[in-house]
C-alpha cells in the first residue's frame, strides 16, 4: 500500500494542488490560486522524473506506472503549465477566474488517470472528471454560444458514456473481473470482446473527439475561451489516446478491434480534414485539425497488438503526443495574439515576423512535413502501422497528409499577403495581457523544433 | 582530416542564420554576405572534389548518431554520381547570388530561404541516411513555396500552392517506400549504404516499394503526366527560383531513380524497365512537342526541360535493363552527364528570360524581333545556350545525350525512336531565335539597355562550363565513371 502511494505521488500532487488552488479561490485570492497551481504542477513533473523507467503496478493493478502513464505526465503537466499561462492571460481579473484553474488541473488529473488506467472502474472514473470539468470550462463565459457549446457538449458526454457503460458490462461479465489485464481471457468469445470495445470506442471516442462522435468539438472550442480551446484541444485528447493503448495491449486480437480502431482512424482523419477545409475561422479550423491529428494518434494504438510491434508502438505514441502538445499549442496561442478569423491573420507576415515564423513553423509540423516534431512523430506512426500489417491504413494517413496542407496553408497564405487595414488585429490584441502569450508560442516553437532535430533526447529515455 | 563535406552542406545554412540574427543590415551587406558564403561554399565543394570519390561506395563519409533507437543517424559522403551534382549545386547557387544581387523587396527574407535551400539541395545529393534525404528533400520544397509565393509573378500565389502540394503529394509515396526498406530488413537502420549493399526487399514488395519511388521521382523530375506543376511553377517563379528549380532541384527526382530506385530495387527495376523506358521516350518526345507549341519564352524553356529529363529517364531505364556492366556504365555516365549539363544549360537560359522580362516586362516571344541589333550581347548569349540545349557538338549536352543514344542503341535498338526529340528541339529554337532575335527590329525595343557587369558576371562562367563540358567532359566523367562501372546491381 506504501509502495502504491509512492508510485502515484505525481497524481496525489496534482490532487492536492487543486484542492489547494480552490481553497485559494474560496478566499478570494485568484492569483494565490494561480500560482500555486503553477507551483503544484511544477513539483509533480520534479517528482516524475523518479519514475522514468519504471513498470509497475499500483492498487492490484487498477493502475499502471509504464512508459505511457509516465510520458503521459512529463507531456501533460508542462502542458498544462502552459495552459495555464494562457488562461491567466485571458481570464485574469475576471469573474470565478480561479476555478478556472481548478478545472484544468482536474481535467489533467483525469487525463493522467486514464494514461495508465488499468480497470474498467478507473476508465469510467477518468471519462467522468475529465468530462464535469471541461463542461464547466466551456461554459466559463457563461454567453449564449458558451451554454450553448457547454449544453452540447454533456448531452453528447451522458449518451456516450452510458453506451460505454454498457458495454463494459460485457467484459465484466465474460471476465468477472474489471481488471483490463484480464482481457486476454476473452480469446474463446470475441464477439463479446468486440460489443465491449465498440462501446468503448464510443466512450472514449468522444472523449478524444474521433469521427462520428467529434460533433461537439468544434462548438465546444468556438464558445469557450481560446485558451481552454488550445488546453482541451491537447491534455484530454493525449490521456484518451493512452487510454486506448492500455486497453486494446490485453485485448485478444480476434476481437477485431484493430480493425474497428483502423475504420475509425480513416474517418477521423479523412473527414476532419475535409470538415477543416471550408472553415473561415481559425478556432473552427484548428478543432477540426486536431480531430483529424487524433485519427494518426490511432495509428500508433494499433500497434499494441501483437508483443513485437509494441515497442515502436510506444515510442510512437509518445512522441507524437509530446510534438503534438507543442505545436497545437503554440498555434493556439498565436492565434489568442492575433485572432479567430482569417481576415485577421492578413499580414502579420510583415507586421509580426517572428511570430508569423512560429506559426509557419507549428503549422507545417502539424502537416508532417520535416525537419519538425510532426514529421518524426508521423513517421514513427506510419512506421508502427506498417509493422502491425496495416501499410493500406497508413497510405490514406499519407494521402490525408496532402490534404492537411491544403488546410494549413490556408492559414499561411493570408498570413503574407498584403493588407490594407491593420486595425482589427491590432485591437484585438491589445485586449489581451500578451505578456504570458508570447512565453507559450516560443516555447512551443523550441520544442517543435528540438523534438524533430533531437528526438532522440526522447527516444533514448523510452 | 576536417569535415569538409558537413562544413559544405551547412556552412548556408549558418550563412542564413548569421542573417537572421544581422538586424538593419542593407541590401547590399545582405547580398555580399550571401554571395561570400555561397562562394565558399564552392571553396568546399572544390575541395570535395580534389578529394575525390573512390573505386568502391561511397567517399568521404562523415557520421555521428542521430536517433539510434531506429537506427538513423546522420551519415553524408559522396560517390561519382552525387559528387558531380554538388558541385553543380554550389556553383548555380553562387551564381545565382550574384545575378539576384539587385533584389530589393525584401532581400534579407530572400536570401535566408535561398540560403536554406542551397543546404537542403547539397543535403539532397550527399545524405546517406533515408531519413536526412527525406528531410533536406522536403526542406528544399518549403523554401521554394515561399521563394515563389513571396517573390514570383502575377500569379504566383495559385502557382505557389500547386508547386506545393502537388510535390508534397509526390514526395509522400517515398516516405512509404523508405519505411517499407527499413521495416524489410534484417536489421533495422536507415543507412543507404547497407540498403544498396543488401537489397533490404525482393518480390512483390520490392515492386511495390519501387511503384512508390518513380511515382515521387516521376512528379520531381517531371514525366509525362506528371509534370503539369512544373510550366505553372516556373512561369510564375523569380528568375532566380527557376534557375534552382531546374537547375537543381529537378535533379533530385533523377538523382534519386539512380540512388533509390536503380541501386536499392535493381530488381524490379529490372523487371520494369521496358515500362520506364517507354514512359522516358514519352516524355522526351511529349516535352519537345509541348515546348514546340509555346508562345511564351518561359514556359518554352520549362518544356524543354521535361524533354532533356526524358533521355535521363531512358538512360537510367536502359541502365536497369542491361545485363552488360559496359552498357550499364556508358548509359549512367550519359545519364549523370546530362544531370549536370542540363544544369548549365538550362541555368543560362532561365537566367536570360529572366534578363529579358527584367527589361521588357514580358515574355511573350511574338512581341519581340531583332534583339540581336540592340542587344547583341545578350542574344549571342541566349543563342549559344539555345543551341547547347538543341544537342550541338562542341557543346555541354551532346557528349551526355550521344552516350545516353549509345547505350539504347547497345540495348534496345527501337527505343532510338527518342532521338526525334532532338530533331523537334532544334526546330523550336531556331523558330524561337527566330522570332526574338532576329527579323524585324521592333521599335518599342530601341531603348533596351544590353547586359550589365552583374548579368555578365552571372553568365560568363555558365558558358565557359557550357563550351568546356562540350569538348573536354573528360574530366567530369572521370569522377562518374569510377562509380558506375563499379555498379554491382
Amino acid at each position: 500500500m506504501g509502495n502504491d502511494l509512492a508510485l502515484m505521488i505525481p497524481e496525489i500532487i496534482v490532487a492536492l494542488t487543486a484542492v489547494a488552488a480552490l481553497s485559494a479561490e474560496m478566499l478570494h485570492r485568484p492569483r494565490a490560486a494561480y500560482i500555486a497551481s503553477i507551483c503544484g504542477l511544477a513539483l509533480a513533473i520534479v517528482f516524475t522524473f523518479s519514475l522514468v523507467g519504471e513498470n509497475a503496478i499500483a492498487f492490484s493493478g487498477t493502475f499502471r506506472i509504464d512508459p505511457l502513464s509516465v510520458w503521459a505526465k512529463l507531456v501533460l503537466l508542462p502542458t498544462t503549465i502552459l495552459s495555464l499561462f494562457l488562461v491567466r492571460s485571458e481570464l485574469a481579473g475576471s469573474d470565478r477566474e480561479g476555478t478556472a484553474y481548478v478545472l484544468v488541473i482536474m481535467t489533467t488529473l483525469a487525463s493522467l488517470l486514464l494514461a495508465g488506467v488499468g480497470d474498467s472502474m478507473i476508465l469510467v472514473l477518468g471519462i467522468l472528471l475529465s468530462s464535469l470539468a471541461s463542461f464547466a470550462l466551456v461554459a466559463y463565459p457563461r454567453d449564449d454560444a458558451a451554454t450553448e457549446a457547454s449544453m452540447k457538449f454533456f448531452v453528447f458526454a451522458s449518451v456516450t458514456a452510458s453506451v460505454m457503460l454498457f458495454g463494459l458490462t460485457y467484459w465484466f461479465g465474460g471476465t468477472g473481473s474489471t481488471l483490463l489485464s484480464e482481457l486476454s481471457i476473452l480469446e474463446k468469445s470475441p464477439v463479446l470482446a468486440a460489443i465491449g470495445f465498440v462501446a468503448v470506442v464510443i466512450g472514449l471516442g468522444y472523449k478524444i473527439a474521433l469521427v462520428p462522435f467529434h460533433f461537439w468539438a468544434p462548438d465546444a472550442y468556438q464558445g469557450a475561451p481560446i485558451s481552454v480551446a488550445a488546453y482541451l484541444s491537447v491534455a484530454p485528447k493525449i490521456g484518451g489516446v493512452f487510454a486506448f493503448a492500455q486497453i486494446v495491449r490485453d485485448l485478444p486480437v480476434e476481437s477485431g478491434w484493430q480493425w474497428i480502431i483502423a475504420i475509425v482512424a480513416v474517418l477521423t482523419m479523412t473527414l476532419g480534414y475535409l470538415a477543416a477545409l471550408v472553415q473561415e475561422n481559425i478556432v473552427r479550423l484548428l478543432a477540426y485539425s486536431s480531430v483529424a491529428q487524433a485519427g494518426y494518434f490511432l495509428l500508433g494504438v494499433i500497434a499494441f497488438g501483437p508483443s513485437e510491434t509494441i515497442t515502436l508502438g510506444y515510442e510512437s505514441l509518445i512522441i507524437f503526443a509530446a510534438a503534438y502538445a507543442a505545436m497545437n499549442l503554440g498555434a493556439f496561442a498565436v492565434v489568442m495574439q492575433v485572432g479567430r478569423t482569417r481576415e485577421m491573420f492578413k499580414g502579420i507576415g510583415k507586421n509580426a515576423p517572428l511570430m508569423a515564423a512560429a506559426m509557419v513553423m507549428f503549422l507545417i509540423s502539424l502537416a508532417g512535413i520535416p525537419p519538425l516534431a510532426g514529421f518524426v512523430g508521423k513517421f514513427l506512426l506510419f512506421g508502427a502501422a506498417m509493422d502491425a500489417g496495416y501499410t493500406w491504413l497508413v497510405v490514406i494517413a499519407i494521402l490525408n497528409s496532402v490534404l492537411s496542407l491544403a488546410v494549413y496553408l490556408r492559414i499561411i497564405v493570408p498570413m503574407y499577403q498584403q493588407t490594407d487595414t491593420h486595425s482589427c488585429h491590432a485591437l484585438e490584441s491589445s485586449l489581451l495581457n500578451s505578456t504570458w502569450i508570447k512565453p507559450v508560442w516560443l516555447t512551443g516553437l523550441f520544442f517543435t523544433v528540438l523534438i524533430g532535430l533531437a528526438a532522440q533526447l526522447l527516444l533514448g529515455k523510452l | 582530416m576536417l569535415p569538409i563535406v558537413s562544413l559544405t552542406l551547412f556552412l548556408p545554412l549558418i550563412g542564413a542564420l548569421y542573417l537572421m540574427y544581422l538586424r538593419n543590415a542593407t541590401a547590399d551587406k545582405i547580398h555580399k554576405i550571401a554571395i561570400i558564403t555561397s562562394a565558399l561554399t564552392l571553396l568546399g565543394s572544390l575541395i570535395m572534389w580534389i578529394r575525390g570519390v573512390s573505386d568502391t561506395g561511397f567517399a568521404q563519409i562523415e557520421q555521428i548518431d542521430w536517433m539510434p533507437s531506429i537506427g538513423a543517424a546522420y551519415r553524408v559522403g559522396v560517390d561519382g554520381i552525387s559528387l558531380p551534382l554538388v558541385l553543380l549545386t554550389t556553383f548555380l547557387f553562387l551564381l545565382t547570388f550574384i545575378f539576384s544581387s539587385n533584389v530589393r523587396k525584401q532581400p534579407r527574407t530572400f536570401v535566408v530561404l535561398m540560403l536554406i535551400l542551397e543546404t537542403a539541395a547539397i543535403g539532397t545529393f550527399t545524405s546517406l541516411d533515408a531519413i536526412l534525404f527525406y528531410v533536406f528533400f522536403e526542406v528544399s520544397l518549403v523554401s521554394m513555396y515561399f521563394m515563389i509565393a513571396g517573390w514570383g509573378h502575377e500569379d504566383r500565389q495559385r502557382a505557389a500552392l500547386m508547386f506545393f502540394i502537388y510535390t508534397l503529394l509526390g514526395s509522400l509515396p517515398l516516405l512509404l517506400a523508405i519505411l517499407g526498406l527499413y521495416l524489410g530488413g534484417d536489421v533495422h537502420t536507415f543507412d543507404m549504404r547497407i540498403w544498396i549493399e543488401n537489397p533490404p526487399l525482393e518480390g512483390t514488395a520490392a515492386m511495390l516499394a519501387l511503384i512508390a519511388m518513380l511515382f515521387t521521382f516521376a512528379v520531381k523530375i517531371p514525366a509525362f503526366p506528371f509534370h503539369t506543376w512544373l510550366p505553372a511553377a516556373h512561369v510564375q517563379a523569380p528568375a532566380a527560383g527557376s534557375v534552382i528549380l531546374a537547375g537543381v532541384m529537378l535533379k533530385f527526382g533523377t538523382y534519386g531513380l539512380v540512388r533509390f530506385s536503380l541501386q536499392m530495387t535493381p530488381d524490379a527495376f529490372r523487371e520494369a524497365g521496358i515500362a520506364v523506358l517507354i514512359f522516358g521516350i514519352i516524355a522526351a518526345i511529349y516535352g519537345a512537342f509541348a515546348a514546340l507549341a509555346q508562345s511564351d519564352l518561359k514556359r518554352l524553356i520549362a518544356y524543354t526541360s521535361i524533354n532533356h529529363m526524358g533521355y535521363i529517364i531512358v538512360g537510367v531505364a536502359i541502365a536497369a535493363i542491361t545485363l552488360d556492366p559496359e552498357i550499364r556504365a556508358i548509359a549512367l555516365d550519359g545519364s549523370v552527364l546530362q544531370m549536370v549539363s542540363h544544369g548549365l544549360v538550362t541555368g543560362a537560359l532561365f537566367f536570360l528570360v529572366g534578363m529579358l522580362q527584367d527589361r521588357a516586362h514580358t515574355r511573350d516571344m511574338a512581341q519581340f524581333g531583332g534583339l540581336l541589333k540592340t542587344t547583341p550581347m545578350l542574344a549571342w548569349f541566349f543563342i549559344v545556350a539555345a543551341f547547347a540545349s538543341l544537342g550541338l557538338p562542341g557543346l555541354a549536352h551532346f557528349p551526355a545525350e550521344f552516350q545516353i543514344f549509345l547505350a539504347t542503341l547497345r540495348e534496345a535498338p527501337w527505343a532510338i525512336i527518342v532521338i526525334l526529340g532532338i530533331v523537334i528541339t532544334a526546330g523550336l529554337y531556331l523558330k524561337a531565335i527566330n522570332q526574338v532575335f532576329l527579323g524585324e527590329v521592333n521599335e518599342k525595343w530601341n531603348t533596351l539597355p544590353d547586359l550589365d557587369k552583374r548579368e555578365l558576371l552571372t553568365l560568363s562562367p555558365l558558358l565557359v562550363f557550357i563550351v568546356v563540358l562540350g569538348i573536354a567532359p573528360s574530366w567530369v566523367l572521370a569522377v562518374i565513371h569510377k562509380t558506375t562501372i563499379a555498379l554491382a546491381l
